[in-house]
């Protein structure tokens, strides 16, 4: 009897730890990365913050498509809001699609927001964070620029008014155009 | 007398105002309560230990609806609608959810189950051992028949 119980509590303790381990392993699996370039962007369907309805990712194929991640209460964000709308309205006549990703916001503050700045390209809400987090976005403002095949063509993880980042964003978008 | 008269009008006007804003048809729920209770979404820990531009943003809204008289479980639910269930630092009481609730406790349970079977097998082994009782071990009649035979011999 007292071996049984014995092997018991040891059987017990050892499910235990392989239950532990295997937390371990699906949490490291299951940790998410930024997408690299070249690699096809992750698939999302998003309510809309400037209408009804929803909108995907995979609507766009066969366009380039410019992803810009942001949020009402990201101080960088305001300073890029007039440049993206800028470029949105020179590039949209070659094709080229803006999409605007808010990110862990109130949509009241959001279209305040994108009124602000009069904003026009397409903007979409992820409350949750949950398809922000599949392109591995932890502070805003973050631009992604897909090319016609929806793979990534450039990453850019900071406002695309900082130095440096103005003319990788232009590069990204003619060769996204390109591709 | 009119110009007091309107004078008087103005001055309850104004303090009508504040007052019927103050009261409210239940208790008022706090910004101090609800910061223990709602996540910051950047940065993973309660809005009371958050100072990030997202935590102080939730809070002002916060704010706002308590001044509207919304109750916290209003704003809470509100909250979930825009930011979903993460946003509540404890798990709702319903449906998976509620293994995260009922898991610890079966677990302290478990481990004072098995905490007191230990002990209360340890102690047993530790008890000492019983003492052979005195005398033959034979009951008063066969004792008294064994002493009877032995007289004879004497």
């Amino acid at each position: 009897m007292t071996g049984r119980l014995k092997l018991t509590a040891q059987l017990l303790t050892l499910a235990c730890v392989a239950g532990l381990l295997a937390l371990l392993v699906w949490k490291l699996a299951h940790q998410q990365h930024a997408p690299h370039v070249g690699a096809v962007a992750p698939a999302f369907t998003l309510s809309r913050l400037d209408g009804p309805g929803k909108l995907s990712l995979a609507s766009f194929r066969g366009r380039p498509v410019v992803l810009n991640f942001w949020a009402s209460w990201c101080e960088p964000c305001k300073g890029e809001a007039p440049v993206l709308e800028r470029d949105w309205t020179r590039y949209r006549g070659h094709g080229v699609v803006f999409l605007g990703v808010d990110y862990h916001d109130l949509a009241p503050d959001a279209r305040r927001f994108v009124s602000a700045h009069a904003l026009t390209f397409p903007m979409l809400q992820d409350g949750s964070g949950q398809v922000t987090g599949s392109y591995g976005i932890h502070q805003v403002p973050e631009t992604y620029v897909l090319n016609r095949q929806g793979r990534i063509v450039a990453h850019l993880a900071g406002p695309i008014t900082a130095p440096g980042f103005r003319s990788e964003f232009r590069t990204a978008l003619a060769k996204a155009a390109a591709a | 007398m009119m110009l007091r008269l309107l004078a008087v009008m103005v001055a309850a006007l104004a303090l009508a105002g504040p007052a019927a804003a103050a009261s409210c048809a239940h208790p008022r729920t706090s910004l101090a309560y609800l910061e223990g209770q709602v996540m910051c979404p950047t940065c993973h820990t309660t809005l009371d230990q958050s100072d990030s531009a997202a935590a102080r943003q939730i809070e002002a809204y916060i704010s706002t609806r308590i001044a509207q008289c919304a109750t916290a479980h209003q704003i809470e639910s509100e909250l979930v609608a825009n930011y979903g269930p993460a946003i509540l630092a404890a798990p709702p009481h319903k449906g998976f959810d509620l293994l995260a609730w009922w898991l610890p406790i079966v677990g302290v349970l478990a481990g004072a189950v098995v905490l007191a079977v230990g002990v209360w097998r340890w102690s047993r082994r530790r008890e000492p051992e019983e003492p052979e009782p005195e005398g033959s071990g034979l009951d008063e009649e066969t004792e008294r028949k064994l002493d009877d035979l032995l007289a004879r011999f004497d």
